[in-house]
């Protein structure tokens, strides 16, 4: 340790005197942060790995190639319902643990109280890290369509040896594409406000994390078990509970938003109709799935709003 | 509430002192269930001083420096840092303030230098001539570009320090500054605290060597349980209380025929056989004077000095939980 002390000159002195906690100083903290963090890369190269695979698979199959020139139209539903199916689901494993390691880190390694106790706000802090998580939430977005639309491009081309089948694609697809982006766009701000929660109750990476995990795939299994549980009792009280769960509602939510014309991948909220024609559960309509998914979101973020708030800062 | 501080013959009052006060402590109170760890504080630290904040385990040193530092609300009672409410100027004056809370805690994945620029950005902004400049500093510029899991505890701590220097500012709070450093970068941590009192610089330490506080402290407040029991210089700490170490022959003799006299009875023998008494009228030369009369000719008389560990653990009653 050197015993010269370092004054600093007289004009650094002053910017330094001047200088406060800025919201677009932490928001290049927090991005500075996560792209120096080799999970962040090491998820990405797996997230585009994911991407690339079922058209590395539908390459491989000889029937594609009478289906685009069959059912061109049919063949592309097909086609922006996987790929966007799997951008929405693989985009929220990699924003659930992005934003539980961005959260949970900082209390887990106490940096927390470094920011905290030199006059950065709590909720300033955390919309800089939610924002950090917006923003590459809407990039990896970006990314994912123009990559999906290339591998598309490269898939019909090689198979149908050119891009006319491209000229079946109505207006009304494009407005389905449209909507599907849109229920992705909502499942990832929902997923980001459950990780946020998850590693703002936990106040640390490992439970925040954990917590995060495992929420989706527990109600997705739940759909399972509550039927199951509809077989013992015969009670649709249990298959009706599952339409108010979160992943089956996400999972489901471009269906009935596009009349049914885009699937999507993942249970859905259990309901069907005897031989009798009595609907047991809830048929769920894009409405339906609006409302819940902006339930659940205004849980977690009220949650997650008033435990940075108000929770002393012990890390 | 009634305050309880145990005050010490010769020792100012806070209000007596000069100067301009830097951090203000009032009635500062906390309660965690039904325990109160903080209770009723106060304390003032002028500009310029190394203040030494001491207390055994549990006393309530960590609790009070984050409610300094608005990482916890007191229930009652408030800090002013820089002659400013930090409850209602949090934003505006804890910049002015480097802190050092406990163990230094710093992003692992990042190296040193990284983790200064990271903060920086955070706080608004640090040219990279003052990043270089504290890391000259704490002598971290040859392992800047390392990952700070690579450091070792001693490293982490200057790392934590030269965080808190980052933006130059009028207030340092340092708790446990020379965790993990080995003896040469505790002298080196003593010269910097020095360095930065002279200018002008307040520097308000928690730690646990007695010894160390005892040679870099101006002044030092002392809690148990919460309370404050004593806040003083340290020279007026450690002067005894206003007794006299006298080394003569027969002082078994002596003692015996001092503890006889009405202002005499305190007076002890020391573990190397000096006598410790206190003076007819508080005066070395009265004390002389009754010694000789009585055919006790003193070879040395001198004011009686305690180091702060006896004085610590006299007034803990003797630090139960051990030292923090």
């Amino acid at each position: 340790m050197s015993t010269v002390i370092a004054t600093p000159a007289s004009a650094e002195h002053k910017q330094l005197r001047k200088a406060r906690p800025s919201f677009f100083g932490l928001l290049r903290a927090e991005f500075f942060k996560v792209l120096h963090q080799w999970t962040t890369w090491i998820l990405l190269v797996l997230l585009v790995g994911v991407m690339i695979l079922p058209y590395l698979i539908e390459i491989t199959v000889p029937s594609i190639k009478d289906q685009i020139q069959q059912a061109p139209l049919h063949f592309f539903y097909n086609e922006m319902s996987i790929g966007l199916s799997i951008v929405r689901v693989f985009t929220g494993i990699f924003l659930l643990i992005i934003t539980a390691r961005m959260i949970g880190l900082e209390y887990q390694l106490g940096t927390i109280r470094v920011l905290l106790s030199r006059g950065v706000g709590r909720l300033q802090l955390l919309f800089a890290k939610l924002l950090t998580v917006v923003i590459i939430a809407l990039v990896l977005l970006a990314a994912g369509l123009v990559l999906n639309y290339l591998l598309t491009l490269i898939l019909v081309s090689s198979k149908a040896g050119n891009l006319t089948p491209f000229n079946a694609l109505t207006s009304q697809f494009w407005s389905d594409t449209r909507t599907y982006i849109l229920t992705i766009l909502l499942n990832m701000g929902v997923t980001v406000l459950l990780a946020t929660t998850a590693a703002v109750v936990g106040r640390s990476l490992s439970f925040g994390l954990s917590a995060a995990l495992v929420f989706f795939p527990i109600d997705n299994v739940g759909t399972i078990i509550m039927q199951l549980a509809y077989r013992l009792t015969n009670n649709d009280f249990w298959l009706s509970l599952t339409a108010y769960f979160l992943g089956p509602n996400l999972n489901v939510m471009p269906m009935p938003l596009t009349s049914g014309r885009a699937e999507s991948i993942g249970a859905s909220p259990l309901y069907f109709v005897d031989e009798a024609h009595k609907a047991h559960g809830v048929l769920v309509d894009g409405t339906h799935t609006l409302v819940v998914a902006a339930v659940y979101a205004a849980i977690f973020a009220v949650t997650a709003i008033w435990l940075t708030w108000k929770r002393e800062v012990k890390e | 509430m009634t305050e309880t501080v145990m005050t010490i013959p010769g020792i100012d009052k806070v209000s007596s002192r000069s100067g301009e006060t830097v951090l203000r402590i009032r009635n500062l109170s906390k309660q965690y269930g039904k325990r109160l760890v903080v209770d009723n504080l106060n304390l003032e630290v002028q500009r310029g001083e190394i203040f030494g904040f001491l207390g055994p385990n549990g006393a309530g040193k960590t609790t009070t420096i984050r409610m300094m530092l608005g990482l916890i609300e007191p229930i009652a009672g408030n800090v002013e840092i820089l002659g400013k409410d930090i409850a209602k100027h949090r934003a505006e004056i804890l910049p002015r303030v480097g802190a050092l809370v406990e163990t230094p805690a710093l992003y692992l994945y990042l190296s040193g230098r990284s983790n200064l620029r990271v903060v920086g950005s955070a706080l608004g902004g640090v040219p990279k001539s003052r990043i270089d400049a504290v890391l000259e500093l704490v002598g971290l510029q040859h392992r800047q570009k390392d990952l700070v899991r690579t450091y070792s505890l001693g490293m982490k701590q200057r790392l934590g320090v030269a965080m808190a220097l980052l933006q130059d500012p009028d207030v340092l709070v340092l708790d446990e500054p020379a965790n993990g450093l080995d003896p040469a970068g505790i002298v080196e941590m003593r010269d910097l605290m020095h360095q930065l009192a002279a200018e002008g610089k307040t520097v308000f330490i928690s730690s646990h060597l007695l010894t160390e506080v005892q040679q870099i402290c101006t002044r030092v407040a002392i809690i148990h349980l919460g309370k404050l029991i004593t806040e003083s210089s340290i020279e007026e700490l450690t002067n005894g209380r206003g007794e006299f170490a006298v080394t003569l022959e027969r002082p078994q003799e002596a003692l015996a025929l001092i503890q006889a006299q009405e202002w005499g009875r305190s007076a002890r023998l020391d573990k190397d056989g000096v006598l410790i008494t206190p003076a007819p009228d508080s005066r070395g030369r009265e004390l002389n004077l009754f010694l000789v009369n009585a055919g006790f000719v003193p070879d040395t008389i001198s004011q009686a000095t305690q180091d702060l560990e006896e004085v610590f653990l006299r007034l803990t009653g003797n630090g139960s939980g051990g030292v923090q």
